[in-house]
Protein backbone atom coordinates (compact mmCIF):
# COMPACT_ATOMS: atom_id res chain seq x y z
CA UNK A 1 0.00 0.00 0.00
CA UNK A 2 1.13 3.39 -0.94
CA UNK A 3 2.06 6.00 1.39
CA UNK A 4 -0.97 8.46 0.08
CA UNK A 5 -3.43 5.50 -0.07
CA UNK A 6 -2.68 4.85 3.27
CA UNK A 7 -3.30 8.30 4.21
CA UNK A 8 -6.64 7.79 2.56
CA UNK A 9 -7.70 4.63 4.52
CA UNK A 10 -6.67 6.49 8.00
CA UNK A 11 -8.52 9.34 6.51
CA UNK A 12 -11.65 7.08 6.26
CA UNK A 13 -11.22 5.06 8.99
CA UNK A 14 -11.34 8.38 11.05
CA UNK A 15 -14.02 9.91 9.72
CA UNK A 16 -15.87 6.54 9.85
CA UNK A 17 -15.03 6.17 13.79
CA UNK A 18 -15.37 9.83 14.90
CA UNK A 19 -19.31 9.45 15.04
CA UNK A 20 -19.03 6.73 17.18
CA UNK A 21 -16.47 8.61 19.32
CA UNK A 22 -18.40 11.68 19.81
CA UNK A 23 -21.52 9.25 20.65
CA UNK A 24 -18.88 7.08 23.32
CA UNK A 25 -20.62 6.86 27.03
CA UNK A 26 -23.45 8.53 25.89
CA UNK A 27 -26.79 7.05 27.29
CA UNK A 28 -29.12 4.70 25.20
CA UNK A 29 -30.92 6.97 23.65
CA UNK A 30 -33.45 6.23 20.45
CA UNK A 31 -36.79 8.00 18.55
CA UNK A 32 -38.91 9.40 21.09
CA UNK A 33 -41.79 7.15 22.33
CA UNK A 34 -43.65 9.83 23.82
CA UNK A 35 -45.74 12.20 21.99
CA UNK A 36 -44.22 15.75 21.84
CA UNK A 37 -46.87 18.52 22.67
CA UNK A 38 -44.11 21.23 21.45
CA UNK A 39 -41.25 21.57 19.26
CA UNK A 40 -37.77 20.82 21.04
CA UNK A 41 -37.21 24.49 20.23
CA UNK A 42 -40.11 25.56 21.86
CA UNK A 43 -39.28 23.51 25.17
CA UNK A 44 -35.95 25.00 24.83
CA UNK A 45 -37.75 28.42 25.14
CA UNK A 46 -39.36 27.87 27.97
CA UNK A 47 -36.51 26.80 29.85
CA UNK A 48 -36.25 28.49 33.57
CA UNK A 49 -33.06 28.85 36.07
CA UNK A 50 -34.20 27.00 39.00
CA UNK A 51 -31.97 28.77 41.55
CA UNK A 52 -28.92 26.15 42.31
CA UNK A 53 -26.59 26.15 39.16
CA UNK A 54 -25.45 23.21 37.37
CA UNK A 55 -24.74 20.19 40.15
CA UNK A 56 -25.89 22.58 43.16
CA UNK A 57 -28.30 20.02 43.80
CA UNK A 58 -25.72 17.23 43.61
CA UNK A 59 -26.60 13.76 42.38
CA UNK A 60 -25.44 10.43 44.81
CA UNK A 61 -22.95 8.77 42.39
CA UNK A 62 -21.77 6.60 44.76
CA UNK A 63 -24.69 4.78 47.05
CA UNK A 64 -24.73 3.43 49.83
CA UNK A 65 -27.76 0.69 50.74
CA UNK A 66 -28.76 -0.59 54.03
CA UNK A 67 -31.20 -3.86 55.04
CA UNK A 68 -34.65 -2.55 55.59
CA UNK A 69 -34.58 -3.68 59.56
CA UNK A 70 -31.92 -0.88 59.72
CA UNK A 71 -33.81 1.91 58.20
CA UNK A 72 -35.30 4.65 60.23
CA UNK A 73 -38.36 4.96 58.31
CA UNK A 74 -41.69 5.43 59.10
CA UNK A 75 -44.71 2.93 57.38
CA UNK A 76 -46.20 6.33 55.82
CA UNK A 77 -43.00 7.64 54.70
CA UNK A 78 -42.54 8.59 50.94
CA UNK A 79 -40.07 6.32 49.12
CA UNK A 80 -39.42 5.47 45.41
CA UNK A 81 -39.06 1.81 45.00
CA UNK A 82 -36.95 -0.09 42.08
CA UNK A 83 -37.12 -3.71 41.43
CA UNK A 84 -35.17 -4.90 38.68
CA UNK A 85 -33.93 -8.44 37.83
CA UNK A 86 -34.66 -9.64 41.23
CA UNK A 87 -33.30 -6.98 43.59
CA UNK A 88 -35.38 -4.54 45.46
CA UNK A 89 -34.15 -1.07 46.75
CA UNK A 90 -35.67 1.86 48.02
CA UNK A 91 -35.06 5.54 48.04
CA UNK A 92 -36.49 7.29 50.84
CA UNK A 93 -37.99 10.77 49.58
CA UNK A 94 -36.73 12.58 51.89
CA UNK A 95 -33.19 11.61 50.91
CA UNK A 96 -33.91 12.18 47.19
CA UNK A 97 -35.42 15.99 47.77
CA UNK A 98 -31.87 17.34 48.26
CA UNK A 99 -30.11 15.29 45.12
CA UNK A 100 -33.07 14.26 43.15
CA UNK A 101 -30.78 11.53 41.20
CA UNK A 102 -29.18 8.30 42.06
CA UNK A 103 -26.61 6.74 40.18
CA UNK A 104 -26.94 3.36 40.74
CA UNK A 105 -26.03 -0.26 39.52
CA UNK A 106 -28.89 -2.96 39.98
CA UNK A 107 -28.70 -6.60 38.70
CA UNK A 108 -25.76 -5.40 36.39
CA UNK A 109 -27.41 -2.38 34.65
CA UNK A 110 -26.22 1.08 35.07
CA UNK A 111 -29.41 3.33 35.88
CA UNK A 112 -30.31 6.50 37.27
CA UNK A 113 -33.58 6.94 39.96
CA UNK A 114 -34.44 10.03 39.13
CA UNK A 115 -37.28 12.60 41.16
CA UNK A 116 -38.53 15.86 40.76
CA UNK A 117 -40.35 17.52 43.84
CA UNK A 118 -41.67 20.51 42.23
CA UNK A 119 -43.64 17.93 40.01
CA UNK A 120 -43.96 14.88 42.12
CA UNK A 121 -42.54 12.58 39.53
CA UNK A 122 -40.55 9.42 40.06
CA UNK A 123 -38.69 8.06 36.65
CA UNK A 124 -36.27 5.67 35.86
CA UNK A 125 -33.14 5.75 33.05
CA UNK A 126 -31.17 3.49 31.92
CA UNK A 127 -27.58 5.38 31.80
CA UNK A 128 -25.15 3.60 29.90
CA UNK A 129 -21.55 4.31 30.73
CA UNK A 130 -22.38 7.78 31.69
CA UNK A 131 -24.28 9.33 34.45
CA UNK A 132 -27.36 11.89 34.93
CA UNK A 133 -26.80 15.59 36.90
CA UNK A 134 -28.96 18.90 37.97
CA UNK A 135 -28.60 20.87 35.52
CA UNK A 136 -30.23 23.55 37.86
CA UNK A 137 -32.66 24.30 34.92
CA UNK A 138 -36.79 23.61 34.76
CA UNK A 139 -39.08 23.19 32.68
CA UNK A 140 -42.42 23.53 33.61
CA UNK A 141 -41.07 23.55 36.94
CA UNK A 142 -40.05 19.91 35.90
CA UNK A 143 -36.29 19.06 36.80
CA UNK A 144 -34.08 19.09 33.49
CA UNK A 145 -31.16 16.47 33.63
CA UNK A 146 -28.28 16.59 31.68
CA UNK A 147 -26.33 13.61 30.85
CA UNK A 148 -22.38 13.94 31.65
CA UNK A 149 -20.79 12.15 28.21
CA UNK A 150 -22.71 14.42 25.85
CA UNK A 151 -24.26 17.60 28.34
CA UNK A 152 -27.51 17.02 26.63
CA UNK A 153 -30.27 18.31 28.35
CA UNK A 154 -33.65 15.99 29.45
CA UNK A 155 -36.41 17.38 31.56
CA UNK A 156 -37.40 14.33 33.29
CA UNK A 157 -40.91 14.11 32.48
CA UNK A 158 -40.35 13.70 28.52
CA UNK A 159 -37.38 11.90 28.61
CA UNK A 160 -36.59 13.59 25.09
CA UNK A 161 -33.61 15.95 25.13
CA UNK A 162 -34.59 19.25 23.87
CA UNK A 163 -30.66 20.36 24.10
CA UNK A 164 -27.59 19.78 22.88
CA UNK A 165 -25.95 16.05 20.84
CA UNK A 166 -28.62 14.19 21.38
CA UNK A 167 -31.31 16.60 20.68
CA UNK A 168 -34.76 15.13 19.69
CA UNK A 169 -33.45 11.11 21.01
CA UNK A 170 -35.72 9.60 23.55
CA UNK A 171 -34.04 8.11 26.99
CA UNK A 172 -34.69 4.21 27.41
CA UNK A 173 -37.10 4.15 30.65
CA UNK A 174 -37.80 1.39 33.12
CA UNK A 175 -40.81 1.36 36.30
CA UNK A 176 -39.87 2.72 39.26
CA UNK A 177 -42.84 2.89 42.34
CA UNK A 178 -44.31 6.34 43.84
CA UNK A 179 -45.50 4.14 47.68
CA UNK A 180 -44.75 4.28 51.14
CA UNK A 181 -42.48 2.46 52.93
CA UNK A 182 -44.47 -0.06 54.52
CA UNK A 183 -46.06 -1.16 51.43
CA UNK A 184 -42.61 -1.23 49.85
CA UNK A 185 -41.80 -3.47 52.70
CA UNK A 186 -44.54 -5.59 52.93
CA UNK A 187 -44.39 -5.85 48.72
CA UNK A 188 -40.84 -6.49 49.30
CA UNK A 189 -39.52 -7.64 52.27
CA UNK A 190 -35.65 -7.90 51.38
CA UNK A 191 -35.44 -4.64 49.90
CA UNK A 192 -32.35 -2.20 50.15
CA UNK A 193 -32.46 1.45 51.78
CA UNK A 194 -30.68 3.95 50.76
CA UNK A 195 -29.13 5.60 53.46
CA UNK A 196 -27.89 9.08 54.50
CA UNK A 197 -24.07 8.44 53.79
CA UNK A 198 -24.62 10.14 50.29
CA UNK A 199 -20.90 11.85 50.60
CA UNK A 200 -23.09 14.93 50.92
CA UNK A 201 -24.03 17.12 54.07
CA UNK A 202 -27.69 17.75 54.43
CA UNK A 203 -30.80 17.93 56.46
CA UNK A 204 -32.34 14.79 55.61
CA UNK A 205 -34.75 14.86 58.67
CA UNK A 206 -36.67 18.67 56.32
CA UNK A 207 -38.02 18.90 53.53
CA UNK A 208 -37.01 22.49 52.18
CA UNK A 209 -40.70 22.29 50.07
CA UNK A 210 -43.29 20.72 52.84
CA UNK A 211 -44.10 17.37 53.49
CA UNK A 212 -45.67 14.22 52.76
CA UNK A 213 -46.51 12.29 56.15
CA UNK A 214 -48.61 14.54 56.53
CA UNK A 215 -48.97 16.30 53.70
CA UNK A 216 -48.64 20.14 53.92
CA UNK A 217 -46.58 23.10 51.86
CA UNK A 218 -45.63 22.87 48.16
CA UNK A 219 -47.41 19.48 47.78
CA UNK A 220 -50.59 20.24 49.35
CA UNK A 221 -53.09 19.65 46.62
CA UNK A 222 -54.38 23.44 46.82
CA UNK A 223 -50.93 25.00 47.08
CA UNK A 224 -49.53 27.18 44.28
CA UNK A 225 -46.91 26.08 41.59
CA UNK A 226 -44.14 28.15 42.02
CA UNK A 227 -42.46 28.74 38.09
CA UNK A 228 -44.09 29.64 34.75
CA UNK A 229 -45.75 26.48 32.96
CA UNK A 230 -46.14 26.52 29.53
CA UNK A 231 -50.09 25.47 29.42
CA UNK A 232 -51.90 25.61 32.23
CA UNK A 233 -54.92 23.60 33.32
CA UNK A 234 -57.35 24.08 36.11
CA UNK A 235 -59.48 21.25 35.45
CA UNK A 236 -58.00 19.69 38.65
CA UNK A 237 -56.12 21.51 41.77
CA UNK A 238 -52.17 22.35 40.39
CA UNK A 239 -50.81 19.64 42.83
CA UNK A 240 -53.58 16.80 42.51
CA UNK A 241 -52.02 13.37 42.04
CA UNK A 242 -53.17 12.01 38.01
CA UNK A 243 -51.14 8.40 37.11
CA UNK A 244 -49.96 9.12 33.85
CA UNK A 245 -49.11 6.83 30.74
CA UNK A 246 -47.77 8.22 27.32
CA UNK A 247 -46.80 6.28 24.18
CA UNK A 248 -46.69 7.27 20.44
CA UNK A 249 -50.42 7.01 20.51
CA UNK A 250 -51.14 9.59 23.00
CA UNK A 251 -50.78 10.36 26.62
CA UNK A 252 -53.50 9.33 29.27
CA UNK A 253 -53.90 10.83 32.95
CA UNK A 254 -56.03 9.00 35.27
CA UNK A 255 -57.08 10.07 38.65
CA UNK A 256 -55.79 8.20 41.78
CA UNK A 257 -59.55 8.38 42.81
CA UNK A 258 -60.67 6.60 39.66
CA UNK A 259 -58.02 4.03 39.49
CA UNK A 260 -58.82 3.14 43.36
CA UNK A 261 -62.28 2.88 42.63
CA UNK A 262 -62.79 0.86 39.35
CA UNK A 263 -59.17 -1.22 39.79
CA UNK A 264 -59.40 -2.05 35.55
CA UNK A 265 -59.62 0.77 33.42
CA UNK A 266 -59.55 0.16 29.57
CA UNK A 267 -59.51 3.03 27.18
CA UNK A 268 -58.51 4.00 23.83
CA UNK A 269 -55.81 6.09 22.66
CA UNK A 270 -55.75 6.64 19.31
CA UNK A 271 -56.18 3.50 17.42
CA UNK A 272 -55.13 1.40 20.24
CA UNK A 273 -55.97 0.07 23.62
CA UNK A 274 -54.43 0.27 26.59
CA UNK A 275 -55.36 -1.26 30.40
CA UNK A 276 -54.45 -0.08 33.65
CA UNK A 277 -54.54 -2.24 36.86
CA UNK A 278 -54.77 -0.62 40.31
CA UNK A 279 -52.21 -2.25 42.66
CA UNK A 280 -53.71 -1.84 46.17
CA UNK A 281 -50.84 -2.75 47.71
CA UNK A 282 -48.73 -0.35 46.22
CA UNK A 283 -51.57 2.01 44.96
CA UNK A 284 -50.40 2.62 41.86
CA UNK A 285 -50.81 1.41 38.27
CA UNK A 286 -49.72 -0.74 36.25
CA UNK A 287 -50.11 0.11 32.77
CA UNK A 288 -50.29 -2.39 29.58
CA UNK A 289 -50.84 -1.88 25.58
CA UNK A 290 -53.62 -4.14 25.01
CA UNK A 291 -54.11 -4.10 21.34
CA UNK A 292 -56.62 -7.52 21.62
CA UNK A 293 -58.76 -5.90 23.79
CA UNK A 294 -58.19 -8.62 26.29
CA UNK A 295 -60.54 -8.53 28.65
CA UNK A 296 -59.06 -8.78 32.67
CA UNK A 297 -60.60 -9.22 35.79
CA UNK A 298 -59.42 -7.66 38.94
CA UNK A 299 -60.43 -10.28 40.77
CA UNK A 300 -58.40 -12.73 39.47
CA UNK A 301 -55.34 -10.90 39.56
CA UNK A 302 -52.42 -11.25 41.99
CA UNK A 303 -50.05 -8.83 42.81
CA UNK A 304 -46.48 -10.03 43.92
CA UNK A 305 -42.56 -8.81 43.81
CA UNK A 306 -42.62 -9.74 40.21
CA UNK A 307 -45.60 -7.45 39.45
CA UNK A 308 -49.09 -7.89 38.61
CA UNK A 309 -50.33 -11.91 37.28
CA UNK A 310 -53.23 -13.28 35.96
CA UNK A 311 -55.31 -14.64 33.32
CA UNK A 312 -54.76 -12.58 30.00
CA UNK A 313 -51.78 -10.69 31.60
CA UNK A 314 -49.09 -12.28 29.84
CA UNK A 315 -50.68 -11.49 26.86
CA UNK A 316 -49.95 -7.54 27.44
CA UNK A 317 -47.27 -5.33 26.25
CA UNK A 318 -45.94 -3.56 29.76
CA UNK A 319 -46.10 0.33 29.23
CA UNK A 320 -44.27 2.18 31.42
CA UNK A 321 -46.55 4.86 33.65
CA UNK A 322 -45.85 7.04 36.69
CA UNK A 323 -47.72 9.92 39.26
CA UNK A 324 -47.49 13.58 39.04
CA UNK A 325 -48.59 16.22 39.87
CA UNK A 326 -51.67 17.50 37.54
CA UNK A 327 -50.40 21.11 36.63
CA UNK A 328 -47.38 19.36 35.33
CA UNK A 329 -48.72 16.45 33.35
CA UNK A 330 -51.17 19.09 31.80
CA UNK A 331 -48.01 21.76 30.65
CA UNK A 332 -46.30 18.83 29.29
CA UNK A 333 -49.38 16.60 27.46
CA UNK A 334 -52.22 19.54 27.05
CA UNK A 335 -53.45 16.85 24.70
CA UNK A 336 -53.92 14.45 27.04
CA UNK A 337 -56.57 12.23 27.47
CA UNK A 338 -58.56 12.08 31.12
CA UNK A 339 -60.03 9.30 32.75
CA UNK A 340 -61.62 10.61 35.74
CA UNK B 1 -10.52 56.19 54.10
CA UNK B 2 -7.34 56.19 56.88
CA UNK B 3 -10.67 58.89 58.63
CA UNK B 4 -13.38 56.53 57.71
CA UNK B 5 -11.53 53.22 59.57
CA UNK B 6 -11.25 55.93 62.75
CA UNK B 7 -14.77 56.51 62.65
CA UNK B 8 -15.40 52.78 62.56
CA UNK B 9 -13.11 52.31 65.50
CA UNK B 10 -14.37 55.03 67.22
CA UNK B 11 -17.30 53.44 66.87
CA UNK B 12 -17.00 49.91 68.30
CA UNK B 13 -14.98 51.44 71.22
CA UNK B 14 -18.55 52.65 71.95
CA UNK B 15 -19.99 49.85 74.37
CA UNK B 16 -23.69 50.61 73.60
CA UNK B 17 -22.54 50.64 69.87
CA UNK B 18 -20.88 47.37 70.20
CA UNK B 19 -23.54 45.93 71.28
CA UNK B 20 -25.60 47.11 68.58
CA UNK B 21 -23.68 46.15 65.69
CA UNK B 22 -22.82 42.94 67.29
CA UNK B 23 -26.57 42.27 68.02
CA UNK B 24 -27.62 42.82 64.63
CA UNK B 25 -24.86 41.00 63.27
CA UNK B 26 -25.61 37.89 64.80
CA UNK B 27 -29.54 38.04 64.25
CA UNK B 28 -28.76 39.18 60.63
CA UNK B 29 -26.66 35.74 60.75
CA UNK B 30 -28.81 33.75 61.99
CA UNK B 31 -31.86 34.64 59.46
CA UNK B 32 -29.50 35.00 56.57
CA UNK B 33 -28.60 31.00 57.22
CA UNK B 34 -32.26 29.79 57.90
CA UNK B 35 -33.28 31.54 55.37
CA UNK B 36 -30.95 29.85 52.86
CA UNK B 37 -31.95 26.76 54.85
CA UNK B 38 -28.38 25.99 56.12
CA UNK B 39 -30.01 26.37 59.99
CA UNK B 40 -33.45 24.41 59.96
CA UNK B 41 -35.53 22.04 62.33
CA UNK B 42 -35.46 18.54 62.13
CA UNK B 43 -33.11 18.05 65.12
CA UNK B 44 -34.09 15.16 67.57
CA UNK B 45 -32.80 16.55 70.40
CA UNK B 46 -29.92 17.03 72.37
CA UNK B 47 -27.13 18.14 70.77
CA UNK B 48 -24.18 16.39 67.98
CA UNK B 49 -21.92 17.63 65.33
CA UNK B 50 -20.03 16.03 62.95
CA UNK B 51 -17.79 17.33 60.38
CA UNK B 52 -17.50 14.74 57.18
CA UNK B 53 -17.05 17.02 54.28
CA UNK B 54 -13.90 19.55 54.87
CA UNK B 55 -13.48 18.23 51.21
CA UNK B 56 -16.13 20.46 49.96
CA UNK B 57 -15.36 23.42 51.65
CA UNK B 58 -15.11 25.39 48.48
CA UNK B 59 -17.57 23.52 46.09
CA UNK B 60 -20.40 26.07 45.07
CA UNK B 61 -23.94 24.82 45.13
CA UNK B 62 -25.30 28.15 43.39
CA UNK B 63 -24.76 31.63 43.52
CA UNK B 64 -22.85 32.82 46.71
CA UNK B 65 -23.62 29.58 48.37
CA UNK B 66 -21.32 26.84 49.17
CA UNK B 67 -21.38 22.99 50.12
CA UNK B 68 -21.87 22.36 54.19
CA UNK B 69 -18.93 20.40 55.27
CA UNK B 70 -20.69 19.61 58.48
CA UNK B 71 -23.81 19.38 60.43
CA UNK B 72 -24.34 20.70 64.18
CA UNK B 73 -27.94 19.54 65.93
CA UNK B 74 -28.89 21.61 68.82
CA UNK B 75 -31.84 20.21 70.45
CA UNK B 76 -34.55 20.82 67.90
CA UNK B 77 -32.33 22.75 64.93
CA UNK B 78 -29.68 21.46 62.50
CA UNK B 79 -27.21 23.64 61.20
CA UNK B 80 -25.59 21.82 57.99
CA UNK B 81 -22.47 24.21 58.63
CA UNK B 82 -20.86 26.17 55.39
CA UNK B 83 -17.76 28.52 56.57
CA UNK B 84 -17.65 30.27 53.67
CA UNK B 85 -21.81 30.87 53.94
CA UNK B 86 -21.13 31.71 57.48
CA UNK B 87 -18.50 34.19 56.39
CA UNK B 88 -20.83 35.99 54.01
CA UNK B 89 -23.83 35.94 56.27
CA UNK B 90 -21.55 37.64 59.13
CA UNK B 91 -19.98 39.83 56.54
CA UNK B 92 -23.52 41.07 55.59
CA UNK B 93 -24.72 41.09 59.57
CA UNK B 94 -21.20 43.34 60.34
CA UNK B 95 -22.12 45.46 57.25
CA UNK B 96 -25.87 45.83 58.55
CA UNK B 97 -24.99 46.37 61.83
CA UNK B 98 -22.38 49.09 61.10
CA UNK B 99 -25.30 50.42 58.88
CA UNK B 100 -27.89 51.22 61.61
CA UNK B 101 -25.07 52.04 64.05
CA UNK B 102 -23.85 54.76 61.95
CA UNK B 103 -27.43 55.49 61.05
CA UNK B 104 -28.04 55.55 64.74
CA UNK B 105 -24.84 57.87 65.48
CA UNK B 106 -26.09 60.73 62.76
CA UNK B 107 -29.51 60.92 64.56
CA UNK B 108 -28.89 61.29 67.78
CA UNK B 109 -25.14 63.18 67.53
CA UNK B 110 -26.05 66.81 66.72
CA UNK B 111 -24.82 68.09 63.71
CA UNK B 112 -25.20 71.34 61.19
CA UNK B 113 -25.92 69.39 58.08
CA UNK B 114 -28.02 65.96 58.82
CA UNK B 115 -28.13 63.81 56.08
CA UNK B 116 -30.23 60.48 55.40
CA UNK B 117 -27.62 58.07 55.54
CA UNK B 118 -29.44 55.56 57.62
CA UNK B 119 -32.27 55.62 54.86
CA UNK B 120 -29.54 53.66 52.57
CA UNK B 121 -29.12 50.85 55.15
CA UNK B 122 -32.89 49.54 54.77
CA UNK B 123 -32.89 49.21 51.31
CA UNK B 124 -29.86 46.67 51.64
CA UNK B 125 -32.01 44.58 53.45
CA UNK B 126 -34.66 43.01 50.86
CA UNK B 127 -32.04 41.60 48.75
CA UNK B 128 -29.73 40.37 50.85
CA UNK B 129 -32.13 38.41 52.59
CA UNK B 130 -34.17 37.45 49.88
CA UNK B 131 -30.73 36.42 48.08
CA UNK B 132 -31.30 33.15 50.59
CA UNK B 133 -34.60 32.63 49.76
CA UNK B 134 -34.01 32.87 45.70
CA UNK B 135 -31.13 30.44 46.31
CA UNK B 136 -31.88 27.23 48.20
CA UNK B 137 -34.80 27.79 50.04
CA UNK B 138 -38.43 28.54 48.37
CA UNK B 139 -39.30 28.36 51.94
CA UNK B 140 -39.83 31.99 52.10
CA UNK B 141 -42.06 31.91 49.22
CA UNK B 142 -43.66 28.40 49.75
CA UNK B 143 -44.97 30.43 53.07
CA UNK B 144 -45.60 33.41 50.71
CA UNK B 145 -47.69 31.64 48.28
CA UNK B 146 -46.50 33.35 45.53
CA UNK B 147 -45.70 32.43 41.84
CA UNK B 148 -42.49 34.53 41.55
CA UNK B 149 -40.01 32.19 42.33
CA UNK B 150 -39.04 31.79 38.67
CA UNK B 151 -38.27 35.84 38.77
CA UNK B 152 -36.13 35.53 41.75
CA UNK B 153 -34.46 32.57 40.93
CA UNK B 154 -32.91 34.17 37.64
CA UNK B 155 -31.91 36.85 40.18
CA UNK B 156 -29.94 34.85 42.41
CA UNK B 157 -26.54 35.78 41.26
CA UNK B 158 -27.18 39.26 41.69
CA UNK B 159 -28.96 39.40 44.95
CA UNK B 160 -25.80 39.14 47.17
CA UNK B 161 -23.71 41.15 45.23
CA UNK B 162 -26.46 43.59 45.23
CA UNK B 163 -26.71 43.71 49.04
CA UNK B 164 -23.16 43.84 49.81
CA UNK B 165 -22.79 47.08 47.28
CA UNK B 166 -26.07 48.49 49.05
CA UNK B 167 -24.59 47.50 52.34
CA UNK B 168 -21.46 48.94 51.31
CA UNK B 169 -22.51 52.12 49.92
CA UNK B 170 -24.67 53.10 52.30
CA UNK B 171 -22.31 52.56 55.23
CA UNK B 172 -19.68 54.80 53.49
CA UNK B 173 -22.37 57.72 53.04
CA UNK B 174 -22.81 57.40 56.68
CA UNK B 175 -19.11 57.51 57.36
CA UNK B 176 -18.88 60.45 55.09
CA UNK B 177 -21.55 62.46 56.93
CA UNK B 178 -20.42 61.35 60.54
CA UNK B 179 -16.28 62.26 59.89
CA UNK B 180 -17.31 65.89 58.87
Amino acid sequence: MSLKSLRYVTLLVAVGIAPALSAHGAPPSQAPQVPLAYSVEEFRDAIRSGGPGKDGIPSIDRPRFQSANQAALSADDKVIGVYHRGQARAYPQRILVWHEIVNDELGGDALSITYCPLTGTALGFKRGETQFGVSGKLVNSNLVMYDRATDSEWPQILGVAIDGPLANEGLEEFRVFWTTWGAWQARHPETEVLTEETGFVRNYRRDPYGSYNPISGYYAPDSRRLFPVMQRDDTFPPKRVVFGLRTRDGALAITQEALRSESVIDVALGESHYTVIHDPGLDTGWAFSNPEEISVNAAELDFTAEGVTGPGIDLLEPVNGFEAMWFAWAAFYPDTYLHE
Amino acid sequence: MKRLIKMIVKMISHPATLLLISGIMVSYTLLYLWLTGDMAGGGLGGWHATFPAWERVFEQRGAFQFEPVGLVSIGGVVWTFSPLNTLLAMTMGLLMGLNIAAGWWLRTRPRQCRLRGAGTSWLALPPALLAGGACCAPLILIWLGLPIAGALAGMAPYLVPGALLLLSVGLWHSLQQLVR
